[in-house]
């Protein structure tokens, strides 16, 4: 009897915790797709509305499209700079130790405080960035300011705050390429960029895809940065999907309009990374 | 064994019963978790709880992103309060109609107190739309215009800027490229740019009421701001910064360019005060107060946005008329005279400058002085469950016309209000 039971047991403090922090979150918030409800008062039926609306919200398509610009400037900047980064490191250079904590800092320190800092040093009349730009004797860059630059300036930023974590699962990639490759390569006349192209890249394809998954799920979340920094401006450039998704949980109390939105999003987060592992399986074959 | 364990729990249940009874005698009282409201707060608990059987607890609002969000979640975990003291005057509609406030009107002594403290005005805006009120009129911050006394001076202005035309000639004397890096580095103003509802209550929102005499935004169910005040604030704040008399800038917390002399005026209230002294560079750096800027044509005394906080009492709470007597000791004169003198907040009340008891504060205090007198016209919002919508509607506008120049004001107050109408019927 004790022993029928025991696995059970085991295994309950996760199937309790997957019940009550993921099973029912889930299926209620599908219900709520089918509601409307402020928190405080009754839920009431909308059969539909939501779905229709989310079709007809004009600034809903608008945060799609600008968190797919984040991405599409994000994502290539992230896996070059750790890429660079962790090559760079992966040398016999001197204080390999002190880089590899300073480029990880950044990750362990606030998102908040990160974005406070760089919105200082974005500042369009006292910037530190712009000060350097006049003193060299160019114009200055309205970095936060300009809608067609803003979203560009969130995703340097936000390269700077994750590359370091990167550089890691890349140093760890790099590490597991067999050193005698390299070797027979050099024999051959294989020169620095053939060696990188031919065996480094295609050993570490494993980690590209990673990386890849790990950033594409990251910048879909994109919201600490236009949240504190821009607020969604300027004229909506750096509205993101997640921080309209939060104003309209948070600030306008539409939980089950909110709610859609973050259903139709994440199959949109789930059909995106499906697609890039096939592309990445394919490449791979 | 059993028979022991057995003992155990029953003597813990009791425990846990008796220290719910003791509970369920107190009430409990959230303020604002600054400093000054934490000391007021509990001095008239302390007070309170020496000569009463019905004793207060008292706590600060507990830690969150904003006070808004705490209250929230503790409405929706049904943990809420039975008194607190510092909700927003546009957060109360929405849980008065979600039936989570107690209407205090049918209160024994509530409604003749409060007609007493209280001007007709303030009284009509706080009413519900199903007639009761809900939250007791407590303290303002009305929003007026700082300003640098040796600036003024410095650049020969024969008085302070109070019409638009005046303001804009001002921005144009004071405008300049201190450093001369081909940028401007001194303005008239600055106002935060930031596209979030709440910001426009620090400018349009407060030249607005200027303009309109203390006009409505929602007024019978429809956008009321669709006017020539609306349009006239909107061209107003385009022109100063299309000629840079504003900097576009996004300052953070602790950039603050008024301190720094960079500033010839700001909007601000009277928390401003002892913001400035505190962190002002020099001694002799000296400053005042007036009235918000109004229109040319503007006649009259000048409207400003009080920003408004107001106390409230939750249905869970068992002892209303406990809660409401409690609350009495902090809004007579005795208690708002030390709200003035411990948080430098002025209450909400009629004829506050004139008042005998708060005479010896204003004296020592002339700046507060100045928004007492400002008090008697003053505006908060209006009462629409949607109101922070309606603000973000505007706000969304702002940024297009004001600050990006992409719509002229008609067509963006235009399409603010259409939006308003469209949100509303729904």
């Amino acid at each position: 009897m004790k022993k029928k039971w025991l696995p059970y047991i085991l295994v309950s403090p996760y199937i309790i915790h997957f019940i009550v922090f993921v099973a029912f979150p889930v299926l209620f918030s599908l219900v709520l797709t089918f509601h409307e409800w402020n928190i405080i008062s009754p839920m009431k039926f909308k059969g539909f509305s939501n779905y229709i609306k989310m079709f007809n919200d004009r600034m809903f398509w608008k945060s799609l499209s600008n968190t797919f610009k984040f991405l599409v400037i994000h994502i290539p900047l992230q896996i070059i700079i750790s890429l660079a980064l962790a090559e760079f490191l992966n040398q016999n250079i001197k204080l390999k130790g002190f880089f590899r904590a300073a480029f990880f800092l950044p990750v362990i320190v606030s998102g908040v405080v990160v974005t406070i800092l760089w919105q200082q040093l974005f500042g369009f009349d006292s910037g530190l960035f712009n000060r350097l730009l006049v003193s060299i004797g160019f114009n200055k860059v309205g970095w936060l300011i300009d809608p067609n630059i803003a979203m560009g300036s969130i995703a340097l930023m936000a390269t700077w705050k994750n590359v370091g974590l990167y550089v890691i699962l890349f140093l760890v990639g790099l590490q597991t390429v067999p050193p005698h490759y390299y070797e027979a390569a050099s024999i051959e006349g294989a020169t620095h960029w053939q060696k990188f192209r031919r065996i480094t890249l295609p050993m570490i394809n494993p980690t590209i895809f990673m990386v890849v998954i790990l950033s594409t799920i990251g910048g879909f979340s994109l919201f600490i940065e236009p949240y504190i920094m821009t607020g969604g401006g300027p004229l909506s450039s750096t509205m993101s999907s997640v921080l309209y998704i939060y104003k309209q949980a948070f600030q306008y109390f539409h939980m089950g309009y909110s709610v859609t939105l973050g259903f139709f999003f994440a199959m949109l987060i789930l059909g995106v990374v499906v697609i890039q592992k096939r592309y990445i399986e394919q490449g791979n074959d | 064994m059993i028979k022991k364990i057995y003992i155990i729990c029953l003597i813990l249940l009791y425990a846990c019963n008796s220290s719910k009874d003791e509970e369920k005698d107190s009430l409990l009282f959230w303020s604002s978790n600054n400093r000054g409201e934490i000391e007021f707060s509990e001095h008239f608990v302390n007070q309170w709880n020496k000569s009463q059987e019905t004793k207060i607890k008292f706590q600060p609002i507990p830690e969150g992103q904003s006070s808004e969000e705490v209250i929230l979640a503790s409405v929706v975990g049904k943990t809420t309060p039975d008194i607190y003291a510092n909700m927003w005057q546009g957060s109360v509609e929405m849980y008065a109609k979600a039936g989570v406030l107690v209407p205090l009107d049918t209160l024994e002594g509530f409604t003749e107190f409060i007609k007493a403290r209280c001007s007709k005005k303030v009284l009509e805006e706080i009413t519900s739309s199903d007639g009761h009120i809900y939250q007791i009129p407590w303290k303002i911050n009305p929003i007026m215009t700082i300003y640098n006394k040796r600036l003024i001076t410095d650049f020969g202005l024969p008085e302070l800027p109070s019409t638009y035309d005046d303001y804009l000639k001002a921005g144009e004397v004071i405008k300049a490229d201190k450093d001369k890096d081909g940028y401007v580095d001194q303005w008239v103003g600055y106002t935060a740019v930031k596209v979030i509802w709440y910001e426009r209550l620090m400018n349009f929102y407060p030249l607005y009421i200027a303009a309109s005499d203390g006009g409505a935004l929602v007024k019978d169910n429809k956008a009321a701001f669709n006017n020539e005040h609306a349009i006239g604030v909107f061209q107003f704040l385009q022109e100063l910064y299309q000629k840079e008399y504003f900097s576009k800038e996004r300052l953070t917390a602790g950039q603050d360019r008024f301190i720094t002399e960079d500033l010839l005026t700001q909007w601000k209230g009277p928390w401003e005060i002892r913001h400035v002294n505190k962190f002002k560079r020099r001694d002799d750096f000296e400053f005042g107060f007036y009235p918000i800027q109004v229109p040319d044509s503007h006649e009259g005394p000048v409207y400003t946005y009080s920003d408004p906080k107001n106390i409230v009492v939750f249905n869970t709470c068992k002892q209303p008329q406990e809660a409401w007597n409690f609350i009495k000791t902090l809004i007579d004169k005795e208690g708002d005279k030390k709200l003035l003198k411990i948080t430098t907040q002025l209450p909400n009340r009629k004829n506050l400058e004139a008042e005998e008891i708060f005479q010896e504060y204003f004296k020592s205090h002339p700046k507060m002085k100045t928004f007492a007198i400002q008090a008697n016209y003053i505006k908060g919002v209006d009462n629409s469950e949607v109101i922070v919508e309606v603000f973000d509607i505007i706000s969304q506008e702002y940024e297009a016309c004001v600050i990006y120049n992409k719509k002229t004001p008609e067509k963006a107050i235009e399409d603010a209000a259409k939006a308003v109408d469209n949100l509303l019927k729904n």
